[in-house]
Parts: structure tokens; C-alpha cells; sequence
């Protein structure tokens, strides 16, 4: 008698990255979550720094402020900055689509095929281009000193 | 049912989070960008600016509606992460409870701050 396997088809955390042919959309959904994960890390110690370093008077923050401003925590910032332009934008792309906003009208099957993923590939670079002239933005205002 | 619900309140966060943290952003990290559309954002980060706004309303309200909303959109989705690579029902309700204690105790801790130095 054929055994029940328990989640026969789990790959585990190794299937986020890797399950075979995956497309452009599958690594785009990996980096939300990693930029997710990112921004949640910094969210702590972000908590941590304007709440227990500023409730303690101007001269704590004043001290913090001088240790942020160790160029290696400003590019820090700037990533961080980037990740959240990049959260923001794939995470309201996925949300139109799940709400259904940009799947178009449904078109019978004829060859040559076009799978949902390509119909709404469009929308999908259109938010790489947004966040690309973003993150560019944030450069100019970093690299001139604006942080 | 009611999973719908919080899937579409995490939705919601995530939009209302793209908003708030934007003016966030705009206003503490583009400040020669603002300058020169005769915004006047100097020192975003001192002191002085900083306590300046700590004291009005609108922005205390907004750090805490903004607190509120990434709490929720963070722990619902990492979260939904750490579900992904456990299949025990014991695990998910104890991972359950611990975040939404953590959430619970950061906005409690969050908040406070803001509210008391608008008073300051």
C-alpha cells in the first residue's frame, strides 16, 4: 500500500531559491523577502535608537547621532533606504496583481502562447524602472551630501 | 474568514507604510533635494530639529500610526516566513502568541516615547 508522504513536495528554505526554471517575477518575490528581512532588522535598532538613546536628553543623542555618521553606517542607511524603495514598489506591484488590478482581459489560446507572467511582465519592469530612478535619487541626495 | 482579514490588513499596512515612511524619508533624508525646492530641512537629524518635531501632534500621531502599522506588517510577514519551514499547529500558535506579545510590548514601549516627550 502507497504511504502518505508528509509534505512530499517541500523543499524547505533551499526551494526559495531554487526549484527549477524559475522566472524573473520568482527571484524578484526572493529579493522582497530579503529586503523584508533587511528593513526589519534595521526597524530594531531604529526602535532601539530613537526611543532608550532619545528619551535620554540631548547629549546621548547627540553622541548617537556622531557615531551614525561614520560613513560606513551612512551607506548602511542608503542600502537601507534602497531596500525600502524596492520593498515598496514590488510589494504594491504584488498587491495590484492580487487584487487583480493589472491581469488583463482573458484572450483564448493561440500560438504563440502567453503565459500570465509575460502579460503582466510590462508592469513588472516598469517597477524595476521606478525603482532604479528612486534609488538614483537617493544617490544624488547621498553622494552630495544631503544624509 | 477572519485570515482573510489580517492577509488584507497586512495589505493595508504595507500601503499605509509606503506612505508614512515615504514622508519619513523625504523629509529626514532629502534634505538638499527639498532645498532646493526652497523647503527649508536643515539639520534634519539634530537636536533641535528633532524636538522641534517631536512637540507637534502630527507628527507624534504619525510615528505612532506609523509604528503600528510596520509592527503589523512586520511580524505578520515574518510570520508567515518561519510558517513556511514548520509543519507542527504547536509551533504556529506558540510563534502566534509570541508575536503579537513582542508587537504588543514594542508599540506599548513605542509609543510611550513619542507621548512623552511631546510634553517635554
Amino acid at each position: 500500500m502507497k504511504q502518505i508522504t508528509h509534505r512530499r513536495n517541500y523543499l524547505g528554505a533551499g526551494g526559495w531559491v531554487w526549484a527549477g526554471n524559475y522566472q524573473m517575477e520568482r527571484y524578484l518575490y526572493l529579493l522582497h523577502r530579503v529586503t523584508g528581512l533587511g528593513i526589519l532588522l534595521f526597524g530594531l535598532i531604529h526602535l532601539t535608537m530613537t526611543t532608550f538613546f532619545r528619551i535620554q536628553g540631548q547629549d546621548i543623542w547627540e553622541a548617537t547621532m556622531t557615531v551614525l555618521s561614520n560613513p560606513w553606517f551612512k551607506f548602511g542607511e542608503y542600502l537601507v533606504a534602497v531596500a525600502f524603495v524596492y520593498h515598496a514598489s514590488n510589494g504594491l506591484r504584488l498587491i495590484l496583481q492580487e487584487l487583480g488590478f493589472v491581469l488583463g482581459k482573458p484572450t483564448p489560446p493561440i500560438y504563440p502562447y502567453k503565459d500570465a507572467l509575460r502579460k503582466k511582465r510590462p508592469w513588472t519592469i516598469a517597477m524595476v524602472a521606478v525603482i532604479v530612478i528612486l534609488a538614483g535619487v537617493f544617490l544624488f541626495d547621498f553622494t552630495i551630501g544631503g544624509w | 474568514m477572519w485570515r482573510t482579514r489580517l492577509h488584507f490588513l497586512f495589505l493595508f499596512a504595507g500601503v499605509a507604510i509606503a506612505v508614512l515612511l515615504g514622508i519619513h524619508m523625504v523629509t529626514l533624508h532629502l534634505d538638499a533635494i527639498l532645498g532646493f525646492f526652497g523647503v527649508n530641512a536643515a539639520d534634519p537629524t539634530g537636536w533641535l530639529s528633532m524636538i522641534g518635531r517631536a512637540s507637534q501632534g502630527v507628527w507624534a500621531s504619525l510615528y505612532i500610526a506609523l509604528l503600528a502599522f510596520v509592527l503589523y506588517h512586520a511580524l505578520y510577514g515574518l510570520r508567515g516566513v518561519i510558517l513556511e519551514v514548520t509543519t507542527s499547529v504547536r509551533t504556529e500558535r506558540v510563534i502566534t502568541r509570541v508575536f503579537i506579545g513582542v508587537g504588543i510590548l514594542a508599540f506599548i514601549w513605542g509609543s510611550y516615547v513619542p507621548v512623552a516627550l511631546l510634553s517635554s
